[in-house]
């Protein structure tokens, strides 16, 4: 969004931003804003809130068309956000920070999952239910991920080099069929289908023993900070919206979830199941007071010191919360 | 005559009485398995995959639609893509060494790195699917049809150039009549490559489709659905594959008259093998470098080349950068070298003997399609649960990625077996072995070298897939880890470290192809 005429610019004056005219410009009555929104993987009730605001119209009041765009195995969020298809888009805070060490101009500016989901999910039989369970244990679990697992370790005072790491991708065979003893997994994901598929399942979080690690955060680029404020205000807004209305009634999120994406072969008692395991990760003391994606000064503290164990060393200027600050204001 | 049916390649002999009691004995067997081995999630049973197809009938066909209309815009520019370039190649016979050396390092870029990429250029939508599928087939269309266009007796040439006529002549005339066998191999090698090729398309961020149901599956841990979409990515391939092989049949294609050919004095210039060289790695460096600042792609996952060279060679940290991709690179090949002389052998091995047994193809080519046809994320569990995470499962990875395009080339190029050698051999009464090692191996070479080389980045992106599901060591495990953490300029040093070896290991099996061919097919080196 940019100055139709230079007048207005000299008219509103060069402290006000792009931000308060498109506040002040009636958004109604000119045609929508389209924007493209990057998930973070193929389409599920992870995103349910982002599908109540485009249901109920909580978007397309403000002037925002949005576009939910899927992600996948191979469809990394940030190049869409840097190269600016992508306003906003779906990431984490480890791989935000990867990113910005990468020299990518992102800013944090919300979060979804306040607890990060990351769990080590076992058996029943063999279970793990604390770190220390870890040691001569075989995890299974995707190399990348392998920063985690240290973070863990470093955390508890577990001796990483007495588990065995298996590589893992995608599904929870390899701990069903015995081949390892533990999966390193989101605690919405595979125990979920575990569950669903009738195996008995145990999962421990790894935000319980010490990794803060902001999850399904908002991120947007410097320059859209700058420079396409109201868009992300108005996007902001229609997920605090969304999630609100998710909180007080997942099981709907679920169904409308499964209702929206009659193609993504989405099952209805998974994704139920799905939307009550994520309130408690999303939903906390500290959303009920301030709001749906907020952060404090010390979550994020927390988050740059887990953050320097898992190598990727930020400040705390990583997070803006000026957008949740309009929302919620 | 039984020999003449395998010769005319691929077909599917007659299923007599006695192979539909051994198909159904084996469905029974297969549910048999399947239901004691239930709680362990390794195989659905056929009824439990008939159940989850009816029940899911809308959904699954409204998914094959979309990918199989992707892969079919695919099949049709790829090879439409390998054509034109094998024509070119032809026709400016200078500009075989550049093409295929473009050829060859667009066909070594990973999905990691070609995924997001296309993602940010066309937006959502099906541009990435389609265009992954046309990336999985051009390749294997242009190195066959190259031999095709090749695969024509020198005296032809003489009398099309005894009565005045030039190259497009001959290419009308003589290369286009020879080169029609050779693109049926390469269309029944794309069939089930463009669909693959569409699915995992898919995997950059595709609102529907096959590959998305196939992620979803293989999370959920939904073993009737990963299986009864491996079961309609293997029918309709399977059936792509019989319908080029039955148009290919219509036209038919005798095999040809004896291809006479004077072995060959090479005489080049010592400087043309280095000049040709050095120009292949400029104009890439400059596509490379144009595409991506045309494209105005962002150079924090789009890194030029002198991006790279700072990252490997004088930016900071290049040395310990170079250290950890060459150790990579070591483990990579350790395993690649075994998986590719694997691959290549099955596949020239199952050639001959579906030759001199063509019954075992009514059996055997639906399963060497099926292996290709499925996505190896869905297979390559099964694979390692069977063989390990060592060099045993990777290795045969590997094999399966690349022994089907191998057998179908070979198929056809003993197919190509001159008729009058043949006749020749009849009336001595020679057997079908002499037969083989005399006549039918022999006329199968040019195609066997072609796999050889189309088999190179085949079996490069193998086993890096491998690596990526199952070992976590090598090349392989360090894209997969570098592109999840944005670590692009270590993602584009690799693909420039596997494109480099790609080139390397094509020139010698090129090198040793000349060599052999030079006293087998001589036809194929005259320009």
């Amino acid at each position: 969004m940019t100055f139709r005429t230079p007048s207005r610019r000299l008219f509103l004056g060069g402290a006000l931003t792009t931000a308060t005219a498109g506040l002040i410009l009636p958004h109604r009555a000119r045609a929508q804003d389209a924007v493209n929104f990057q998930l973070s993987w193929l389409h599920s009730v992870q995103f349910g809130g982002s599908y109540i605001a485009q249901d109920k119209g909580y978007w397309s009041d403000a002037g925002l068309e949005v576009a939910l765009q899927p992600g996948g195995p191979n469809a990394p969020v940030e190049p869409p956000v840097v190269a600016g298809t992508a306003l906003v888009g779906i990431s984490a805070a480890d791989y935000t920070a990867a990113a910005v060490n990468q020299g990518a101009p992102f800013k944090i500016i919300g979060v979804a999952m306040q607890k990060n989901p990351f769990a080590i999910a076992s058996l029943a039989e063999n279970p793990v239910n604390s770190p220390a369970d870890l040691v001569g244990k075989k995890i299974g679990m995707a190399l990348a991920n392998m920063p985690v697992l240290e973070a863990l370790c470093s955390i508890n005072d577990v001796d990483i080099s007495e588990i065995e790491v298996v590589p893992t991708q995608y599904d929870p065979a390899p701990l069903v069929q015995g081949q390892v003893d533990c999966l390193l997994c989101w605690a919405t994901d595979l125990p979920v289908a575990m569950e669903i598929q009738g195996v008995e399942n145990v999962t421990m979080l790894l935000a319980d023993h010490g990794y803060a690690v902001h999850s399904q955060t908002y991120i947007a680029t410097e320059d859209s900070l700058a420079n396409r404020r109201d868009q992300l205000v108005a996007l902001m807004k229609g997920e605090v919206m969304g999630w609100q209305d998710y909180q007080a009634d997942p099981a709907a999120a679920a169904a409308l979830t499964v209702e929206m994406f009659p193609d993504a072969g989405l099952d209805l008692a998974t994704q139920e199941l799905q939307a009550e395991r994520q309130v408690p990760l999303m939903f906390s003391d500290l959303t009920e007071a301030e709001g749906f994606g907020w952060f404090t000064d010390e979550t994020v503290a927390a988050n740059v010191e887990t953050l320097a164990l898992l190598d990727k060393p930020v400040s705390a200027d990583l997070w803006d919360r000026s957008i949740l600050e309009e929302v919620h204001g | 005559m039984s020999g003449a049916v395998a010769q005319r390649g691929g077909r599917v002999a007659r299923v007599p009485g006695s192979g539909l009691i051994v198909a159904l004995l084996a469905v029974v067997a297969w549910e048999v398995v399947a239901r004691l081995t239930a709680q362990s999630f390794f195989i659905a049973a056929p009824s439990a995959i008939l159940a989850h197809m009816v029940d899911h009938a809308g959904l699954l066909w409204r998914a094959f639609a979309v990918t199989l209309w992707a892969a079919v815009r695919g099949f049709v520019w790829g090879n439409l893509a390998g054509v034109l370039m094998a024509l070119l190649v032809v026709l400016v016979p200078r500009a075989e060494r550049l093409v295929s050396t473009l050829a060859l390092l667009v066909f070594c870029l990973p999905l990691v790195a070609t995924g997001p990429i296309l993602r940010v250029l066309y937006g959502p939508g099906e541009g990435p699917q389609v265009t992954l599928a046309a990336l999985a087939v051009y390749y294997t269309t242009f190195l066959p049809v190259l031999v095709g266009l090749r695969a024509a007796p020198q005296g032809w040439f003489d009398l099309v150039r005894s009565y005045g006529r030039g190259r497009l002549v001959a290419l009308r005339e003589v290369r286009l009549p020879a080169a029609l066998p050779y693109l049926v191999a390469g269309l029944q090698i794309a069939a089930p490559a463009a669909f693959l090729g569409a699915m995992v398309g898919e995997f950059t961020g595709a609102e529907r489709g096959l590959g998305v149901l196939t992620v979803r599956a293989l999370r959920a841990l939904d073993l009737p659905a990963t299986w009864s979409i491996a079961v309609i990515a293997s029918a309709v391939s399977v059936l792509a594959f019989a319908a080029v092989g039955w148009a290919g049949r219509r036209l038919d294609l005798a095999p040809p008259q004896v291809l006479l050919a004077a072995p060959l004095e090479t005489r080049q210039s010592r400087w043309r093998g280095p000049g040709e060289a050095l120009l292949a790695l400029v104009v890439t460096l400059v596509l490379w470098k144009g595409a991506m600042e045309l494209f105005a792609l962002p150079r924090f996952f789009a890194k030029r080349p002198e991006d790279v060279w700072a990252y490997m060679v004088s930016g900071p940290g290049a040395e310990a950068h170079r250290a950890k991709l060459l150790g990579a690179m070591a483990e990579t090949l350790a395993f690649t070298a075994p998986g590719y002389l694997a691959g290549l052998a099955l596949g020239a091995g199952l050639a001959v003997a579906l030759t001199l047994a063509p019954r075992a193809a009514a059996l055997t080519m639906p399963v060497a399609i099926a292996l290709r046809s499925i996505p190896i994320v869905a297979t390559a569990p099964l694979i390692v649960w069977a063989l390990g995470r060592e060099a045993a499962g990777t290795i045969a990875v590997v094999a399966v990625m690349i022994f089907f395009p191998t057998l179908v080339a070979c198929l056809h190029g003993l197919a190509r077996t001159p008729r009058a050698v043949l006749d020749l051999f009849e009336v001595y009464a020679a057997g079908r072995w002499r037969r083989m090692l005399g006549a039918q191996l022999p006329a199968m070479l040019p195609a066997f070298f072609a796999s050889a080389r189309m088999a190179i980045p085949a079996a490069i992106l193998a086993v890096t897939t491998a690596e990526w599901l199952a070992t976590g060591r090598g090349v392989g495990a360090l894209m997969a880890t570098v592109a999840s953490t944005s670590d692009y300029g270590m993602l584009w040093s690799a693909i420039a470290l596997i494109g480099l070896v790609a080139v390397c290991v094509h020139g010698l099996v090129a090198a040793l192809e000349r060599w052999v061919l030079a006293r087998t097919n001589a036809e194929q080196l005259a320009r």
